[in-house]
């Protein structure tokens, strides 16, 4: 990998980073698109598009309602790209996930963490928000969404980081076996997450049938296609 | 009207970072606070104890609901001032607003328009549709999400303390009532498609195989919600098949 493609990755991440809550939330930090755009500056789009349906697939156990912790899957799908192309193949997908999986949980703990940050440095600033004046409380909230940015900059550089270590080490460890069961992992708990996710959403109302006959229709089209 | 509307697009433009400060004080506060402020300039701004300047801090006090549909709270907070609405009506009208805006917000978009296009996209790409699946889903979810922050705002504008009536639109309530069974049927087709996709470059062995562990981990994630959810799972799965790999080189 290239410093320019780095540099863009860890510019389109940082990005997907901040789309997630701060600024604009038109979805660009959804695995899919964020998967297919890595792909596309690193030139290797299948990749891009296999780790983004799995990172989608995993997304789907997230409802973000209220004050609820989860995962940052935006950057982490970004830097699971970058690990897959770097490793190529099946030993691609398996490790690109576990890095991705890894990147998600820490990328989840820092929004956490910068929540807490922001209720502090609000709570300090009460009085002054109370005042009235537009200039403090412009300069608190645009505060928060420096914060954000530099956030995901360094989730996404921590990514990427992996990205270019752990594929040399990993390919004289694992087989071309080994890193099947691995990718079959990942496979197999985006595939659980996706269904789960689904069906807490759908519930057990009427929306039930209509998952049925969705259901139903993707698998005669799977079958058919097959 | 007509003087407030470079206003109203200052105001929506910032809408899109309501988000920005989010915290755990005062949640979305400080994000509407900074969103309502321009609609509010038109009043009387002299002096330390101004409206203008109680109008700001009102602004920026706790408030909570779905991000699409804050500017609805902060076009009818602002209109609310303009008519010099008391202080406690436009704080009662705010907290009276979190909870249906979070509630259709969540219904409508993260519970439909989302995962249904997000369904689609999944499938579209499952069957080959590539890097257009993803610029489609993009271009047509940004088209609902622009329209419906900008509706928000201009309806708050437009109704003040009477926005309830903008929340029985039948467009809203019908899309709300449209959306779960939609995002349903699409997501049902979707999932069958993508562990094709997916499954594709393994063998019959390590379909039956994926396909066996996707069973148990569903089980897991439905029966034990909140104890195994889906990065648990996905690392869990990860350790042991690193195990496995290691054991049968």
């Amino acid at each position: 990998m290239s410093l320019q493609v780095l540099i863009a990755l860890l510019g389109w991440g940082t990005l997907v980073g901040v789309d997630l809550v701060s600024l604009p939330q038109m979805m660009i930090a959804r695995p899919l698109v964020a998967g297919t755009v890595a792909g596309a500056i690193l030139g290797d789009l299948d990749a891009g598009l296999k780790l983004g349906v799995i990172f989608e697939l995993l997304q789907y156990d997230i409802l973000p309602v209220g004050a609820v912790r989860y995962p940052e899957y935006g950057p982490a799908t970004v830097a699971a790209v970058a690990t897959a192309h770097g490793a190529a193949g099946a030993l691609g997908l398996g490790l690109g996930a576990v890095v991705g999986l890894v990147i998600g949980l820490l990328g989840g703990i820092t929004m956490h963490l910068l929540r807490r940050i922001n209720s502090r440095i609000v709570s300090a600033a009460s009085a002054a928000l109370e005042s009235g004046d537009p200039r403090v409380l412009v300069r608190l909230h645009v505060g928060g969404l420096l914060r954000d940015f530099l956030r995901a900059a360094v989730v996404t550089a921590l990514g990427l980081g992996f990205a270019v270590l752990v594929p040399p080490h990993v390919t004289f460890v694992l087989t071309p076996r080994g890193a099947t069961v691995v990718a079959g992992a990942a496979v197999a708990a985006a595939l659980a997450a996706g269904t789960a996710g689904t069906f807490r959403l759908v519930g057990r109302g009427p929306n039930l049938a209509w998952f049925a006959a969705g259901l139903g229709g993707g698998v005669v089209v799977a079958a058919w296609l097959r | 009207m007509a003087a407030v509307t470079p206003r109203f697009g200052r105001a929506l433009l910032r809408l899109f970072a309501v988000q920005g400060s989010y915290n755990y004080e005062r949640m979305l506060g400080l994000g509407v606070g900074v969103a309502e402020e321009p609609l509010l300039r038109g009043l009387p701004a002299d002096g330390s104890a101004s409206p203008y300047r109680a109008a700001v801090a009102r602004g920026a006090h706790f408030f909570n609901a779905h991000p699409y549909l804050a500017g609805l709270a902060v076009g009818a907070a602002a209109r609310a001032e303009h008519d010099g609405a008391p202080a406690e009506l436009v704080e009662r009208l705010r907290a009276a607003l979190c909870g249906p805006l979070g509630s259709i917000g969540d219904r409508l978009v993260w519970a439909g328009w989302l995962p249904l296009l997000s369904g689609l996209a999944l499938a579209a790409v499952s069957l080959g549709a590539g890097w257009a699946a993803a610029v489609a889903f993009l271009v047509v979810y940004n088209i609902g999400h622009v329209a419906l922050r900008w509706w928000a705002l201009r309806e708050g504008w437009k109704h003040g303390v009477r926005v309830a009536s903008a929340l029985n639109n039948p467009i809203l309530q019908r899309g709300a009532v449209l959306a779960g069974p939609a995002m349903a049927c699409a997501v049902g087709l979707a999932l069958p498609l993508a562990a094709q996709f997916l499954a594709a470059s393994f063998g019959a062995w390590g379909r039956a195989v994926i396909a066996a562990a996707a069973g148990v981990g569903f089980l897991g994630l439905y029966f034990l919600p909140g104890r195994v959810t889906g990065l648990r799972l996905g690392l869990g799965f990860a350790a042991l098949a690193l195990v496995a790999a290691w054991v049968w080189q």
